[in-house]
Protein backbone atom coordinates (compact mmCIF):
# COMPACT_ATOMS: atom_id res chain seq x y z
CA UNK A 1 0.00 0.00 0.00
CA UNK A 2 1.26 3.71 -0.79
CA UNK A 3 1.93 5.67 2.01
CA UNK A 4 0.41 8.97 2.37
CA UNK A 5 2.78 12.28 3.14
CA UNK A 6 1.40 15.56 4.71
CA UNK A 7 2.83 19.05 3.52
CA UNK A 8 4.91 18.55 6.74
CA UNK A 9 6.41 15.24 6.19
CA UNK A 10 7.34 15.92 2.65
CA UNK A 11 9.27 18.77 3.70
CA UNK A 12 11.16 16.59 5.55
CA UNK A 13 13.05 14.65 2.48
CA UNK A 14 14.34 17.82 0.73
CA UNK A 15 17.67 16.07 -0.45
CA UNK A 16 19.65 17.58 2.21
CA UNK A 17 22.92 16.24 4.37
CA UNK A 18 22.30 12.76 2.51
CA UNK A 19 17.84 12.77 2.65
CA UNK A 20 16.17 11.42 -0.26
CA UNK A 21 14.61 14.41 -2.54
CA UNK A 22 10.68 13.69 -2.58
CA UNK A 23 8.72 16.12 -4.61
CA UNK A 24 5.34 16.24 -5.28
CA UNK A 25 2.76 16.64 -8.29
CA UNK A 26 -0.79 16.31 -9.15
CA UNK A 27 -0.96 14.09 -5.71
CA UNK A 28 2.20 11.81 -6.57
CA UNK A 29 5.15 11.99 -4.48
CA UNK A 30 8.42 11.49 -6.73
CA UNK A 31 11.45 10.32 -5.61
CA UNK A 32 14.19 12.14 -7.66
CA UNK A 33 17.32 11.20 -5.32
CA UNK A 34 19.00 9.71 -8.30
CA UNK A 35 18.55 12.89 -10.55
CA UNK A 36 21.58 14.65 -11.39
CA UNK A 37 19.35 17.67 -11.70
CA UNK A 38 18.11 17.37 -8.41
CA UNK A 39 21.33 17.32 -6.22
CA UNK A 40 21.37 18.51 -3.00
CA UNK A 41 17.61 18.66 -3.38
CA UNK A 42 17.55 22.04 -5.43
CA UNK A 43 16.72 21.95 -9.04
CA UNK A 44 17.26 24.91 -11.52
CA UNK A 45 17.74 27.72 -9.27
CA UNK A 46 14.29 28.10 -7.87
CA UNK A 47 12.95 24.71 -6.95
CA UNK A 48 13.70 22.73 -4.04
CA UNK A 49 12.86 19.13 -2.91
CA UNK A 50 10.05 18.58 -0.46
CA UNK A 51 7.35 20.77 -1.81
CA UNK A 52 4.45 19.95 -3.88
CA UNK A 53 5.24 21.46 -7.68
CA UNK A 54 1.85 21.05 -9.39
CA UNK A 55 1.65 25.04 -9.78
CA UNK A 56 5.43 25.37 -10.85
CA UNK A 57 5.45 22.75 -13.34
CA UNK A 58 3.15 24.95 -14.93
CA UNK A 59 5.38 27.51 -15.74
CA UNK A 60 8.47 24.93 -16.60
CA UNK A 61 9.84 24.49 -19.75
CA UNK A 62 9.02 20.69 -20.14
CA UNK A 63 6.17 18.96 -19.00
CA UNK A 64 5.12 16.12 -16.02
CA UNK A 65 6.30 13.46 -18.71
CA UNK A 66 9.80 13.94 -17.12
CA UNK A 67 8.67 13.04 -13.82
CA UNK A 68 7.50 8.85 -15.38
CA UNK A 69 11.25 8.61 -15.03
CA UNK A 70 11.32 8.58 -11.32
CA UNK A 71 9.17 5.95 -8.78
CA UNK A 72 6.17 7.16 -7.08
CA UNK A 73 6.53 6.82 -3.39
CA UNK A 74 3.14 7.89 -2.39
CA UNK A 75 0.62 9.85 -2.42
CA UNK A 76 0.41 13.98 -0.99
CA UNK A 77 -2.81 14.31 2.25
CA UNK A 78 -4.67 16.91 0.51
CA UNK A 79 -4.96 19.97 2.90
CA UNK B 1 31.05 43.76 -13.39
CA UNK B 2 28.87 46.30 -15.83
CA UNK B 3 27.83 48.20 -13.32
CA UNK B 4 24.68 50.68 -14.78
CA UNK B 5 23.91 47.07 -16.91
CA UNK B 6 23.09 45.17 -13.82
CA UNK B 7 20.93 47.82 -12.32
CA UNK B 8 19.28 48.13 -15.82
CA UNK B 9 18.14 44.36 -15.57
CA UNK B 10 17.05 44.92 -11.95
CA UNK B 11 14.96 48.12 -12.76
CA UNK B 12 13.16 45.57 -15.30
CA UNK B 13 12.18 43.14 -12.71
CA UNK B 14 14.57 40.18 -13.55
CA UNK B 15 15.78 38.42 -10.31
CA UNK B 16 19.79 39.12 -11.76
CA UNK B 17 21.48 36.62 -9.26
CA UNK B 18 18.68 33.92 -10.37
CA UNK B 19 19.22 34.96 -14.12
CA UNK B 20 23.13 34.51 -13.21
CA UNK B 21 22.90 31.60 -11.29
CA UNK B 22 21.00 30.06 -14.30
CA UNK B 23 23.80 31.34 -16.64
CA UNK B 24 26.94 29.74 -14.98
CA UNK B 25 24.64 26.73 -14.65
CA UNK B 26 24.11 27.05 -18.41
CA UNK B 27 27.46 27.81 -18.80
CA UNK B 28 28.72 24.58 -17.22
CA UNK B 29 26.22 22.55 -19.54
CA UNK B 30 27.87 24.02 -22.45
CA UNK B 31 31.50 23.32 -21.58
CA UNK B 32 30.89 19.51 -19.75
CA UNK B 33 28.96 19.05 -22.99
CA UNK B 34 32.05 20.01 -24.90
CA UNK B 35 33.73 17.53 -23.22
CA UNK B 36 31.47 14.12 -23.06
CA UNK B 37 30.84 14.87 -26.90
CA UNK B 38 34.03 14.87 -28.23
CA UNK B 39 34.46 11.47 -26.49
CA UNK B 40 30.84 10.34 -28.14
CA UNK B 41 32.59 11.99 -31.11
CA UNK B 42 35.78 10.04 -31.14
CA UNK B 43 33.23 6.53 -30.54
CA UNK B 44 30.98 7.41 -33.57
CA UNK B 45 33.03 4.60 -35.82
CA UNK B 46 32.03 2.18 -38.00
CA UNK B 47 29.39 1.99 -41.07
CA UNK B 48 26.85 3.71 -38.74
CA UNK B 49 28.40 5.86 -36.53
CA UNK B 50 30.70 7.37 -39.22
CA UNK B 51 27.54 8.87 -40.61
CA UNK B 52 26.85 10.97 -37.50
CA UNK B 53 30.34 12.46 -36.57
CA UNK B 54 29.98 15.71 -38.27
CA UNK B 55 27.11 16.66 -36.67
CA UNK B 56 28.20 15.29 -33.51
CA UNK B 57 31.51 17.15 -34.34
CA UNK B 58 29.48 20.75 -35.54
CA UNK B 59 27.16 20.55 -32.15
CA UNK B 60 30.42 19.98 -30.00
CA UNK B 61 32.50 22.60 -31.12
CA UNK B 62 29.45 24.99 -30.81
CA UNK B 63 28.96 24.23 -27.59
CA UNK B 64 32.25 25.09 -26.56
CA UNK B 65 31.36 28.53 -28.54
CA UNK B 66 28.31 28.96 -26.30
CA UNK B 67 30.59 28.61 -23.01
CA UNK B 68 32.59 31.76 -24.66
CA UNK B 69 29.63 33.65 -25.34
CA UNK B 70 27.55 32.77 -22.27
CA UNK B 71 30.87 33.82 -19.89
CA UNK B 72 30.82 37.76 -20.76
CA UNK B 73 27.86 38.04 -20.02
CA UNK B 74 28.14 36.60 -16.72
CA UNK B 75 30.44 38.88 -15.22
CA UNK B 76 28.95 41.92 -16.87
CA UNK B 77 25.83 41.01 -14.60
CA UNK B 78 28.26 40.85 -11.19
CA UNK B 79 28.60 36.80 -11.71
CA UNK B 80 31.33 34.47 -11.76
CA UNK B 81 32.95 31.28 -12.69
CA UNK B 82 33.39 28.85 -9.67
CA UNK B 83 36.91 28.18 -8.89
CA UNK B 84 36.56 24.37 -8.78
CA UNK B 85 36.10 23.13 -12.29
CA UNK B 86 34.47 19.75 -10.62
CA UNK B 87 31.84 21.68 -8.73
CA UNK B 88 31.55 23.57 -11.97
CA UNK B 89 30.77 20.36 -13.65
CA UNK B 90 28.30 19.24 -11.03
CA UNK B 91 26.25 22.50 -10.93
CA UNK B 92 25.81 22.45 -14.74
CA UNK B 93 22.43 22.40 -16.31
CA UNK B 94 22.35 19.05 -17.77
CA UNK B 95 23.30 15.72 -17.19
CA UNK B 96 26.51 14.47 -18.40
CA UNK B 97 26.17 13.17 -21.94
CA UNK B 98 28.17 10.25 -21.08
CA UNK B 99 29.53 7.42 -23.71
CA UNK B 100 26.60 4.31 -23.10
CA UNK B 101 27.82 1.40 -21.88
CA UNK B 102 27.79 -0.02 -25.36
CA UNK B 103 29.46 2.70 -27.41
CA UNK B 104 29.06 0.45 -30.57
CA UNK B 105 25.14 0.87 -30.17
CA UNK B 106 24.20 3.68 -32.45
CA UNK B 107 21.27 4.19 -31.32
CA UNK B 108 21.59 4.68 -27.42
CA UNK B 109 24.70 7.16 -28.50
CA UNK B 110 21.82 9.02 -30.49
CA UNK B 111 19.74 9.48 -27.68
CA UNK B 112 22.44 10.90 -25.30
CA UNK B 113 23.03 13.24 -27.82
CA UNK B 114 19.14 14.10 -28.73
CA UNK B 115 18.67 14.43 -24.65
CA UNK B 116 21.55 16.46 -24.03
CA UNK B 117 20.40 19.30 -26.65
CA UNK B 118 16.80 18.51 -25.73
CA UNK B 119 17.92 19.63 -22.16
CA UNK B 120 19.41 22.55 -23.76
CA UNK B 121 16.61 23.53 -25.71
CA UNK B 122 14.12 23.75 -22.45
CA UNK B 123 17.13 25.76 -20.88
CA UNK B 124 17.80 28.79 -23.22
CA UNK B 125 13.78 28.96 -24.20
CA UNK B 126 13.31 29.33 -20.28
CA UNK B 127 15.93 31.85 -20.02
CA UNK B 128 14.22 33.52 -23.23
CA UNK B 129 10.99 33.55 -21.53
CA UNK B 130 12.51 35.02 -18.49
CA UNK B 131 14.51 37.82 -19.88
CA UNK B 132 11.94 38.29 -23.38
CA UNK B 133 11.67 42.64 -23.11
CA UNK B 134 13.44 43.43 -19.72
CA UNK B 135 17.06 42.13 -20.36
CA UNK B 136 17.98 42.45 -23.93
CA UNK B 137 21.25 41.38 -24.27
CA UNK B 138 20.84 38.33 -22.28
CA UNK B 139 17.49 37.54 -24.24
CA UNK B 140 19.58 38.21 -27.97
CA UNK B 141 22.32 35.87 -26.41
CA UNK B 142 20.26 33.06 -25.26
CA UNK B 143 18.14 33.31 -28.41
CA UNK B 144 21.02 33.13 -30.09
CA UNK B 145 22.05 29.98 -28.63
CA UNK B 146 18.54 28.29 -28.91
CA UNK B 147 18.30 28.40 -32.58
CA UNK B 148 21.45 26.75 -32.54
CA UNK B 149 20.60 24.52 -30.04
CA UNK B 150 17.38 23.72 -31.86
CA UNK B 151 19.09 23.17 -35.06
CA UNK B 152 21.25 20.46 -33.03
CA UNK B 153 18.31 18.47 -31.92
CA UNK B 154 17.05 18.48 -35.25
CA UNK B 155 19.52 16.72 -36.64
CA UNK B 156 20.11 13.74 -33.94
CA UNK B 157 16.48 13.25 -34.18
CA UNK B 158 15.77 12.70 -37.82
CA UNK B 159 18.85 10.07 -37.74
CA UNK B 160 16.52 8.49 -34.32
CA UNK B 161 14.20 8.34 -37.27
CA UNK B 162 11.96 11.14 -35.44
CA UNK B 163 11.07 12.55 -38.94
CA UNK B 164 13.39 14.95 -41.19
CA UNK B 165 15.23 17.96 -39.69
CA UNK B 166 14.00 20.55 -41.98
CA UNK B 167 17.64 21.65 -41.94
CA UNK B 168 21.05 21.95 -44.12
CA UNK B 169 24.29 21.00 -42.78
CA UNK B 170 26.68 24.11 -41.92
CA UNK B 171 27.84 25.58 -45.07
CA UNK B 172 31.28 26.08 -43.68
CA UNK B 173 32.00 28.05 -40.85
CA UNK B 174 30.34 27.04 -37.37
CA UNK B 175 28.15 29.34 -35.08
CA UNK B 176 25.57 31.29 -37.41
CA UNK B 177 23.81 32.67 -34.72
CA UNK B 178 26.70 33.11 -31.51
CA UNK B 179 29.63 34.33 -33.58
CA UNK B 180 28.54 37.56 -33.39
CA UNK B 181 29.36 37.20 -29.87
CA UNK B 182 32.05 35.81 -30.49
CA UNK B 183 33.68 38.65 -32.05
Amino acid sequence: MMRTFTKKELAHYNGKNGLPAYIAYNGEVYDVSESFLWREGKHQVIHHAGEDLTDSLDQAPHGAELLERFPVVGMLQED
Amino acid sequence: MAKVTREMVERSGVNVDELVERLVKNAAAELTTYYYYTILRFNLIGLEGEGIKEIAETARIEDRNHFEAIVPRIYELGGKLPDDMKEFHDLSACPPASLPGDPTDVMAMLKVLVEAERCAVRGYTHICNLTAGKDHRTYDLAQAILNEEIEHESWFSEFMGEGPSGHFLRRGETSPFVSKFLK
